[in-house]
């Protein structure tokens, strides 16, 4: 619960305003409602009582008669201003609560968002985040706007009809309703959280069936994903009948209760009426106030099947947002700093042995080295150890004299850009992906770096800056990609650059022309390439060897 | 596929008992409305008829009995719509696991969003949509009927606000329609935007583009705002509309009755003037007629979403996908032993004709395929295991032909090394052996003990998509390890040694050979010379083999 409440917090606190004005339109919706009621049932019963002694024409109706279309219309009018209100600010809310868990989500090491699978980081900005809309619109407001109506109409009534009634109508729809919630929703908490994790697992299985179907189907392994995928839906159906019938039997509570209440009114109120104590037009307000009044408690149903999901969602969303404290200096990097790497070590596991052998080196301005050793034995780590992405197990990267871990991610990146083994394009234009890297470059800057890369001519071919790349960069070759890759990290013009196998997947001519040309367009920029082909090491002024771990 | 009924057929039945029991249940609020209208024309008149205590026992009664009905109309509802979303959710894995090509509708992600989100639409659909929608048919002309018999006054009123609010809802439900298919779009590109921007973003940072990338996104869900907004304007307001005149009916009747008792009107009854009872009666039962269009109103939204998914699952079922050979066959447990031999094996990938040499493999060879890329080695290697049928041709086994009904007998004895293997969201050793217990010679024969070592919780790790966390050459001695786990006769890889470092690509090879050099039959695909110079035999497929 904590977890939510907490983004509740955040949730209201994005636009109090306008969730304060919800609020009270939601008040006045339901006040309208049981006051619209209740004046109608005694106009109706004052009317008859006065028709019956003869006295119709001293009896003034034109204010009660006008006050019952007033009421009408208002609730209708507010009605339509509440929803638009509250849903306006809840959508607002949802916007900076999915930003924040985005930024909060990229300022969490390396290692760790490399593991978090895209569907898994999806679903949390996403369908999470979706899960969370209920909670100011089917839980907070509903149930401060019920409980507010029901103390104000059940004081009426006290004040109105006789105060036994109102006390009888108030206790009956304040406790009743708590009651049913807080059974109902610690009942609904385990079989919520469990629909909600089939379901998950369901669409994860099916995915994963269906992608690697064919590796599958040659082990002899789509039987056993089939039934895991089927076993997944089995256990969601089940969660799912639970949580129903808790709703069925939370329905038929609320129900009962407002049945209750409506047949305690009418019994008290005839009776008071009998004794002479209360007229029965009096009598009748208490009845049709109770009456309307069983629309504030409805909302509990429809928040109970939620509120699981929601606790759920909360507890997944509420970690991420908490962004670290920035307590990075904004130091200034001179402008060619050196990169030096200082007995760098990285240990996969706490207590185990470094991967490889302690490495120092020094990459000067104007330098490119060339790093090398054999795969696995972590030659990208140390790129991400150099870029501040990875913290090191032993020793320290500097820039220039200063620890990257002290700078801060804008400070670092203006001077120091990696460009991983994956190309990290997105759907759009050309131009789109390279203005992420460099939002203000003119169109002349982008066929420059685009020159630089060798992709001027094949980006023309294909109609120019403005040419759309599918999800993920669809639409191009592997080395193609990596090239525009390339051609996005110059846009930056740093002073540090760190390169992991960045010529994969081309020809060894076009891997040199490529290299060189990157040179001639940083020729100050210090150079580190993770190294694996033979025409990467000879674009290197000087060799770095990565060595295993003598242990 | 055997082809079940469709979804749209098991609708009607089961659930159709469910909604009959939420009209009784409806049903029975005009005789709560009369114990309350006799209660207070009894006070009225001065001589009670029904003393205060049972008529609460009666009012609580009949309560009961409505929510009572109602419950049971849900408990039906909710367990026929559980069968139906069961049904349509077997009947997608049931053939998404068998079949050769991959659904028009989309790719894995879309598929899994409709056996899953998308079919739970189905159920608010099932649940509140069709017996809202019986009841609207039946509630209001019951009440009418009830109005007529006390006075055309009442019953004109209703009849002008009930008609009038289907056609008001017809107007703005077209408007809504538009707009919310034009956010439908917007929701789906804002999807497929972030599941990209996700993709991207961690790698992005490294450039410094990481909050150029949540700026991007930031746009994109400021848009849909803006764009779910207005459709939720149009929507609201047709309940608006609806609600206007349900509140506008029950005022009037609430206003003519309080004159027709006060002997203000004269008019609006049948000659004999409204009796108390008759008043109030009909100020309770006034609401009543508007209710069910209300709550019809309130479940239109469910079922633009459910008929959405309907029409989804329909065009699925409607595919016509071929099914991949012998995936749902039983293996007999006779492996297939002998030589491999294959004769005027021909085979198409679009509009090009492959035809390939025939060849002879002794049990035990190392054989190479080569050629340039685009002559046909990978599709070779897929009609060896089985995933694509020739279109001419035999492939034999011994003294077997092999058809789709010896496959899943074959497949047993093979390893199979794809290029671009596809890992589980499992352990690694899930992922090696599938739930068979690993021998240790697997992980030394395909050099892993590194690779595990450096893996934060070893063989126990899960592994992301696409292997994150395990570099390529990693990812390839980890699918040398799942080829070689079950012990098969017959190993086949595609280009086991492309884009790897000499040493890694070393250790695979030596991996294969020692496979090889204990009695199993190797057939490569391979443009390494360095791997060729190491096979028994080589067969080149020339761009000559290749005819339109």
């Amino acid at each position: 619960m904590k977890p939510l409440l907490r983004i509740i917090r955040l949730l209201i606190g994005a636009d109090r305003r306008a969730i304060a004005i919800g609020l009270l339109l939601s008040i006045v919706v339901l006040a309208m409602g049981a006051a619209l009621l209740g004046l109608s049932g005694w106009f109706i019963t004052a009317s008859a009582a006065a028709g019956m002694t003869g006295l119709g024409t001293l009896f003034n109706f034109f204010a009660p008669s006008a006050m019952v279309r007033f009421l009408a219309l208002g609730r209708t009018a507010a009605r339509y201003g509440e929803r638009l209100t509250t849903h306006d600010a809840v959508l607002r809310a949802l916007g900076a609560l999915r930003l924040r868990l985005l930024r909060g989500l990229l300022a969490q090491p390396y290692r760790a968002t490399e593991r978090l699978r895209a569907a898994s980081v999806l679903n949390r900005v996403t369908a999470d985040v979706d899960a969370l809309d209920g909670a100011l619109l089917r839980l907070v407001l509903p149930g401060l706007a019920g409980a507010a109506v029901i103390v104000l109409a059940a004081a009426l009534v006290g004040w109105l009809v006789h105060p036994l009634v109102g006390a009888w109508v108030g206790a009956g729809y304040l406790l009743g309703p708590n009651l049913v919630f807080l059974a109902g929703q610690r009942r609904a908490r385990r079989p919520s959280r469990e629909a909600e994790a089939a379901l998950q697992a369901t669409r994860n299985r099916l995915v994963e069936m269906i992608t690697a179907r064919e590796d599958l189907t040659v082990y002899g392994q789509i039987p056993a994903a089939r039934s895991r995928t089927l076993e997944a839906g089995a256990r969601h159906g089940a969660a799912r009948t639970r949580l129903d019938r808790i709703e069925r039997r939370t329905g038929l509570a609320l129900d009962l209760i407002g049945g209750g209440v409506t047949a305690g009114a009418l019994g008290l109120g005839a009776w008071l009426a009998e004794a002479g104590q209360i007229t029965p037009a009096a009598a009748a307000i208490g009845v049709f106030v109770a009456l309307a009044l069983a629309e504030a408690i409805a909302p509990i149903r429809r928040a109970l099947t939620e509120i699981g999901r929601m606790v759920q969602a909360a507890r997944r969303v509420e970690p991420a947002l908490a962004l670290p404290a920035a307590a990075h200096p904004t130091t200034q990097l001179e402008p060619r700093p050196a990169l030096h790497l200082e007995a760098l070590g990285y240990t996969p596991r706490p207590g185990g042995h470094s991967l490889f052998a302690p490495l120092s080196a020094t990459i000067a301005p104007g330098e490119t080295v060339a790093l090398t050793g054999a795969s696995g034995l972590g030659k990208s780590t140390i790129l991400l150890m150099a870029a501040g992405a990875l913290t090191p197990s032993s020793g320290r990267v500097t820039l220039g004299g200063t620890d990257v871990a002290t700078l801060a991610p804008e400070t670092l990146h203006h001077t120091l850009v990696m460009v991983p083994q994956r190309h990290a394009l997105i759907a759009g234009t050309i131009a789109e992906n390279l203005h992420l890297a460099a939002p203000e470059a003119s169109e002349a800057e982008l066929w420059q770096a685009l020159e630089a890369t060798c992709l001027a001519d094949t980006i023309r071919a294909r109609g120019g800056l403005e040419a759309r790349l599918g999800q993920r960069g669809a639409g191009l070759s592997g080395g193609q990609a990596r090239r525009l890759a390339l051609a996005r990290a110059l846009l930056r013009r740093p002073a540090v650059l760190l390169l992991d196998e960045p010529t994969e997947g081309l020809d060894a001519d076009t891997a040199a022309r490529v290299l060189a040309g990157m040179r001639a367009a940083l020729p100050d920029a210090a150079i580190l390439i993770a190294a694996h082909r033979e025409v990467e090491r000879d674009a290197a002024t000087r060799m770095l060897q990565l060595r295993h771990s003598p242990a | 596929m055997a082809r079940a009924s469709t979804p749209q057929g098991q609708l009607t039945a089961p659930s159709r008992t469910g909604a009959l029991l939420s009209l009784t249940a409806a049903l029975v609020w005009p005789s709560q409305a009369a114990l309350i209208a006799a209660v207070f024309a009894g006070l009225l008149s001065g001589a009670p008829t029904i003393s205060p205590l049972i008529a609460a026992a009666e009012f609580l009664a009949l309560a009961a009995l409505r929510a009572g009905l109602e419950a049971a109309a849900q408990r039906r509802l909710a367990r026929a719509a559980e069968a139906v979303i069961a049904t349509a959710r077997h009947q997608i894995v049931q053939r998404e696991s068998g079949a050769a090509s991959s659904s028009s509708l989309g790719n894995a992600g879309a598929l899994a969003a409709l056996a899953t989100d998308k079919l739970e639409a189905l159920r608010p659909y099932l649940l509140r949509y069709r017996p809202a929608r019986l009841r609207s048919m039946v509630m209001p002309l019951a009440i009418l009927a009830i109005a007529l018999w006390y006075g055309w006054a009442v019953a004109v009123v209703l009849l002008l606000a009930g008609p009038l609010i289907p056609l008001f809802m017809a107007l703005v439900g077209w408007a809504a329609k538009e707009a919310s298919a034009r956010q439908m779009v917007e929701i789906g590109q804002l999807s497929d935007l972030l599941i990209d921007r996700l993709a991207a973003l961690f790698d992005l940072r490294l450039i410094g583009a990481g909050p150029a990338a949540i700026e991007g996104f930031h746009a994109a869900s400021e848009n849909l705002r803006h764009r779910t907004m207005a459709v939720l304007r149009i929507a609201f307001l047709s309940s608006t509309v609806l609600e206007l005149f349900s509140a506008l009916g029950v005022a009037m009747v609430a206003v003519w009755v309080g004159f027709a008792l006060l002997g203000e009107v004269g008019w609006g009854t049948w000659g004999t003037p409204l009796t108390p009872f008759g008043g109030m009666f009909l100020l309770l039962l006034a609401p009543e007629f508007f209710q069910p269009l209300r709550d019809l109103a309130a479940a239109w939204h469910d079922k633009a979403g459910a008929e959405a998914v309907l029409a989804e699952l329909t065009a699925y079922e409607a595919e016509d996908r071929p099914g991949l050979p012998g995936h749902d066959l039983p293996a007999t447990g006779r492996p297939l032993v002998g030589a491999i031999a294959w004769q005027g094996l021909v085979t198409r990938r679009g509009e090009v004709l492959i035809r390939y040499p025939d060849a002879v493999l002794a049990p035990g060879a190392r054989i190479a395929i080569t050629g340039p890329s685009g002559a046909g080695k990978t599709t070779l290697l897929r009609l060896l295991a089985g995933l694509d049928l020739p279109s001419e041709g035999t492939l034999r086994v011994g003294a077997t032909a092999l058809t789709a009904a010896h496959l899943p007998d074959w497949r047993a004895g093979l390893g199979w090394m794809p290029q671009a293997p596809h890992f589980l969201d499992r352990s690694l050793r899930q992922n090696i052996g599938f739930g068979r217990p690993l021998p240790e010679t697997v992980l030394d024969q395909a050099q892993l003990g590194p690779v595990i070592a450096a893996l934060p919780k070893g063989l126990n790790t899960v592994l992301g998509e696409r292997g994150a966390g395990l570099s390529g050459g990693e990812a390839r001695r980890v699918t040398l390890a799942r080829a070689l786990a079950a012990g098969p006769r017959v190993l086949l890889a595609d280009e086991p040694t492309a884009d790897l470092d000499p040493d890694t690509a070393a250790a695979v090879t030596a991996g294969l050979l020692d496979f090889a050099a204990a009695g199993g039959t190797l057939i490569l695909a391979t443009h390494d010379p360095a791997l060729i110079a190491r096979m028994d035999q080589v067969i080149a497929l020339g761009p000559e083999e290749a005819t339109p």
